[in-house]
């Protein structure tokens, strides 16, 4: 009898083991991009990544796209003898992402916490609270939020940060689908970038899911961009070589037709 | 339409870079310049970083004022002789204008005196052929026989520049001056193109027709080829120590700026001197107003991409 009660409970146990991981706050949500490799060829333009996936039921979605943080070297611009606009001299910002890509199913403020929005590096506000400006120019850290929002707004310029919410469609299931495109932009440079899927319960990220896909240089812009850094001396001659040749052939085919005179 | 040029790491309208080439092969065909004043900030306007929108531009210059000297050579336009001097004089006072620049990096004052250097240069160049073209013009209207750009060659000459020393013959402008002439104006030219970082070539010519007395038409096949040999070494130089030129957008600006200089060639012998030189003094008067507006209005971003000017 006792065996009987102990199997009982060793299978109850077992069996809310499975429920349990089996249950969507664990596994559901999966990510996939499409494609995984974007060639910057002569005729590139940027593309369209497509994100899709599964999450559970009810979920919210949040997609960031973007690389590793790492300092950003700018110059500032401020105003000398009182009178002109110019350079004045170096900032560095710390802590930021080069490309940064947010795309979610509703409105960032109305479907996360702040806190969670924060933690997880989700939206401007949280990228400025984690960004330092390196210390050594007294007169810029004492600005330090006019410098930072001067950066959001040069990389916005840039079409490196860009947020694009309410472009997740979830398509409703016993598990959800969800897919969307974002427009990838051809100033960011080529390397290996990530796709983080979040799924968005009660304000906080309950999972989330991770893919990485490259940017890469092929064909002649791979050729050329090896040429110019590893032969540069070949590189220098072949530029003055073929504008020589370029001209005068023009010239000469202006002259056989008579046209400089 | 578009095309992506891998050493500026950006994308860009064809047509457009093509048309641009065009326009400044117009002006270096019609006037002997290089149109670097002109070429990097409009380069700068369609998203390419300074650096490789000033290395990339004397790449494209190279083929221009081959093309413009071909087509001046031709007709018999290009003074050798004076060119070479020139160019001796242009080589030095460069290597020297890169000095001076590198010891005002190293205090913090370059970038003023470069904007002040440009817009006193500019300004200063373009209001005196603006005023001197007028007059001659009025002149010409008066005396409609008088051929006002060849006064110069029969005025005496006296003065300080007749006193020097190594006087010579320079056939093909019919003038006469010390060999020393040229080879200082070359090296002052050189000093201030090192620091504003252009060519010079808005510089050499009002220097040509105002201080050597050289007719127009040998100004502008003279100016282009002492252009020509200055930018190949700027081309060579910046792909060789700082890898900034990039060549598939040179292609495109310079399959614009070739035909553009042939173009400009063909316009500019239809035009009388004077008529030249009030064009090529609007052109930079309007350039000096732009940059002064950029400096004096608070920009709209206050963070810029480190390099260039």
């Amino acid at each position: 009898m006792r065996n009987k009660n102990t199997a009982r409970l060793t299978a109850i146990l077992l069996l809310l083991c499975l429920s349990l991981t089996a249950s969507p706050a664990i596994s559901a949500i999966t990510c996939q991009v499409s494609p995984k490799q974007i060639d910057i060829n002569l005729t590139y333009h940027g593309a369209t990544l497509t994100v899709t996936g599964e999450s559970a039921p009810g979920d919210d979605l949040v997609i960031r796209i973007g690389n590793k943080a790492a300092p950003a070297h700018y110059k500032y611009i401020g105003k000398a003898g009182g009178i002109f606009w110019m350079k004045k001299g170096n900032i560095t910002f710390k802590n930021v992402p080069g490309v940064y890509i947010l795309a979610s199913s509703g409105k960032l403020e109305s479907i996360l916490d702040p806190e969670a929005m924060k933690a997880n590096l989700l939206g401007y506000a949280a990228i400025k609270a984690t960004a330092e400006i390196e210390e050594g120019n007294p007169g810029l850290s004492k600005n330090e939020a006019r410098w930072k929002n001067e950066f959001i707004r040069f990389k916005e310029k840039q079409n490196l940060y860009t947020i694009h919410p309410g472009t997740v469609t979830i398509q409703p299931g016993q598990t959800n689908t969800y897919r969307v495109e974002v427009p990838w932009p051809f100033q960011a440079p080529p390397g290996t970038y990530s796709i983080e899927a979040m799924a968005i319960r009660n304000g906080k990220v309950a999972e989330r899911a991770r893919t990485d896909f490259t940017v890469a240089r092929t064909g002649m812009v791979a050729k050329l961009t090896d040429l110019a850094f590893n032969k540069p001396a070949l590189y220098g001659i072949m530029a003055v070589v073929i504008a020589i040749i370029a001209g005068f052939a023009v010239g000469m085919i202006f002259k056989k037709g008579g046209g400089a005179h | 339409m578009y095309m992506y040029l891998p050493i500026a790491l950006t994308s860009a309208n064809y047509l457009v870079v093509v048309g641009l080439g065009l326009l400044v092969g117009l002006l270096s065909g019609l006037f002997g310049v290089g149109g670097g004043f002109l070429m990097t900030p409009l380069l700068m306007m369609i998203g390419i970083p300074p650096t490789i929108a000033a290395a990339t531009d004397a790449n494209q210059i190279v083929a221009a004022s081959a093309s413009g000297t071909y087509a001046h050579w031709r007709l018999g336009n290009v003074d050798y002789k004076m060119g070479i001097y020139l160019l001796i004089g242009g080589f030095v006072g460069g290597a020297f204008g890169v000095q001076i620049i590198k010891a005002l990096r190293a205090t913090g004052g370059a970038d003023f005196l470069i904007k002040i250097t440009y817009v006193v240069m500019l300004g200063a160049v373009g209001a005196f052929m603006f005023f001197e073209s007028l007059n001659a013009m009025r002149k010409s209207k008066n005396k409609p026989v008088a051929e006002t750009g060849e006064v110069a060659q029969v005025e005496k000459r006296t003065g300080f520049f007749a006193s020097l020393p190594m006087q010579t013959y320079f056939e093909k402008s019919g003038v006469t001056h010390s060999a020393l002439v040229p080879v200082a104006l070359g090296v002052f030219v050189g000093v201030l193109a090192a620091i504003m970082g252009v060519g010079g070539g808005f510089l050499m010519v009002p220097v040509m027709i105002y201080m050597l007395r050289m007719p127009m038409h040998v100004v502008v096949g003279t100016s282009l080829f002492q252009i020509m040999f200055t930018c190949i070494e700027v081309t060579f130089l910046q792909s060789y120590s700082n890898h900034t030129v990039d060549f598939l957008l040179a292609i495109l600006l310079l399959v614009g700026s070739v035909f553009g200089a042939q173009i400009g060639t063909i316009i500019g012998k239809k035009l009388h001197g004077d008529q030249l030189k009030i064009l090529l003094a609007i052109i930079v008067l309007g350039v000096t107003v732009k940059i002064v507006l950029e400096l004096v209005m608070e920009p709209s971003i206050l963070l810029a991409m480190k390099g260039g000017h």
